[in-house]
């Protein structure tokens, strides 16, 4: 493999970054934190959470955004959605989907039609279940996104795969290099990525004993990291929070799971 | 004799040492006070710190002091796709520079895209051998190592290894030919022990377990000893500030200089680190 770099100057990566939208999540107040109007192309972005916090209804929201079409300032694009864990629920990407199709066709004055079948042919779906499957997936991706109109890949979740069969020293250095691949190619292609991570306990550490899993090293690798939390009270608020970013500062914003999708709070 | 090293004496490298830059100013006085001057030229310095500890900021920081009203250029090794060039501008922005400040700044500042050690031993080869050459180059940054060396992690062999040393050799080179300053960034673990200090009667009392918890900088015992100048970054945790920024507390762990154990305090806000 021969070594191939290009040197940039900040002003030509500044016309890229600024060249293509952002995929929003419906939710302006989260847009707001993440400091771009949505999850941006290139980079990769980690949803943290324990379960039922709707790490997976974010992504399937996002499947649906990156739909949006060009007259709106979206991307018109495909999605890949990895499942590696069987998250996906279809029906359920079929009410966002038809949701934030109805919505786009309002503002566009278009005549309303809630059939999606021509939409659902945009979201490409794996079930990459288990290390082996998983990897040769990995593997396969430059191939899978040359011929498609991709925009976004979606990895529910990232953690699975690597629960058990290897040993923590070879988890981190396979992560590593799939990720370091994974973001060349999404540099490249100008594809978001968006990986969701369960959380794991942590006794005796001095910032709070449940954090991210997949330790310390991983925490360094993705761009940005949003931890999703659900209310204890019923009429308390989701909230998302920003741990990391490379634009923006640390913050929090509420959130709502309606049938619809992912909402602002009223 | 043509191959061996040159026999100078002590005036020789006194008169050397008094014409020669010897730090890259940092723009931020607290943190030129902690490292005697600045980053020191012809030297590896390491940035340290956790995941989210501003390690990233602080390095977009240093790229924009070191570009602005000089001359210099810098070169930003990203890899990891961290590097913004929308967040440099909008932190330009809102100091208060002009336009035509902001254009004359992105434009000193070049970034490369490296995925793999293999990469990054090229760029520095080309680097050396002159084939690839950047005008008045100050200083490269490395945004960051471990995410290349931890893709040789749980190898067999030492691969890994051989090419952290290759690296640091070229960059070593590259500092006192070509008179720059490398900044590494370099991440944090933590691991946590457990220790049980009543051992002996435990009947009536419950036992007490300490957690107690170590912190480990990476890239293993190699690269321990490599940099010249460290600096640790460590998050404190305060009021939320104005500005949703946060403090840090900067400490020099190592420096050429004869001040060990100093320390300064950082802001970081949407005005960038100060």
């Amino acid at each position: 493999m021969s070594p191939e770099f290009k040197i940039f100057n900040a002003t030509e990566l500044w016309q890229k970054e600024t060249s293509l939208p952002s995929i929003p999540t419906f939710c302006q107040k989260v847009d707001n934190i993440l400091g771009s109007d949505g999850v941006p192309l290139g980079s990769l972005t980690e949803l943290l959470g324990l379960p039922g916090t709707g790490k997976t209804q974010m992504c399937l929201q996002l499947c649906a955004s990156v739909q949006i079409p060009k007259a709106l300032g979206g991307l018109n694009s495909e999605a890949l959605f990895i499942d590696t864990n069987t998250n996906f629920v279809l029906d359920r990407f079929r009410e966002i989907l038809s949701a934030s199709l109805l919505k786009c066709q309002k503002l566009l004055n278009l005549p309303l039609n809630a059939n999606n079948e021509e939409a659902l042919k945009k979201l490409h779906y794996v079930n990459a279940f288990g290390l082996e499957k998983f990897c040769a997936l990995m593997h396969q991706l430059p191939k899978l996104v040359e011929e498609k109109n991709i925009r976004l890949i979606v990895i529910d979740s990232i953690a699975f795969p690597f629960k058990e069969g290897i040993s923590t020293k070879q988890r981190t250095g396979l992560l590593f290099r799939q990720m370091a691949e994974l973001q060349r190619l999404a540099v490249d292609k100008q594809i978001a990525v968006v990986l969701t991570n369960e959380m794991s306990t942590r006794l005796g550490l001095s910032s709070g004993t449940v954090v991210g899993s997949l330790g310390d090293a991983w925490a360094h690798r993705c761009n940005i990291r949003l931890l999703l939390s659900a209310p204890d009270d019923p009429c308390g608020d989701r909230l998302a929070l920003l741990l990391k970013s490379n634009i923006a500062p640390e913050a929090v914003a509420p959130f709502k799971i309606t049938k619809d999708g992912i909402r602002d709070v009223n | 004799m043509k191959y061996s090293a040159p026999l100078v004496d002590g005036l020789f490298l006194l008169s050397k040492s008094q014409t020669k830059k010897r730090f890259i100013n940092t723009g931020i006085e607290s943190l030129n006070a902690v490292l005697g001057g600045g980053i020191p030229v012809g030297y590896i310095t390491e940035l340290c710190g956790l995941a989210g500890s501003g390690k990233t900021q602080l390095g977009f920081q240093l790229a924009i002091n070191c570009v602005r009203e000089t001359e210099n250029t810098i070169l930003f090794v990203d890899t990891k796709g961290d590097f913004d060039a929308v967040r440099i501008q909008k932190i330009l922005d809102n100091i208060g520079s002009s336009h035509q400040e902001m254009a004359r700044a992105l434009l000193k500042i070049e970034i490369v895209q490296i995925w793999t050690m293999e990469e990054l031993i090229e760029l520095f080869k080309k680097l050396k051998n002159k084939s690839v050459s950047i005008e008045n180059l100050a200083m490269i940054i490395i945004d960051s190592l471990p995410c290349l060396m931890f893709q040789h992690f749980g190898d067999d062999n030492k691969i890994g290894l051989t090419y952290l040393n290759i690296f640091v050799n070229y960059c070593r080179s590259l500092c006192k030919n070509h008179e720059i300053g490398v900044l590494c960034i370099n991440i944090q673990t933590r691991w946590v022990e457990q220790d049980i200090t009543d051992y002996i009667d435990d009947k009536d009392q419950t036992r007490d377990i300490t957690y107690v918890e170590k912190q480990n900088r990476c890239l293993g015992k190699y690269w321990q000893h490599i940099p010249a100048v460290i600096i640790f970054i460590d998050k404190l945790k305060l009021d939320k500030m104005r500005n949703n920024g946060f403090c840090v507390k900067a400490t020099v762990l190592r420096s050429n200089e004869i001040i060990l154990e100093q320390h300064c305090i950082l802001t970081v806000d949407s005005l960038g680190v100060r």
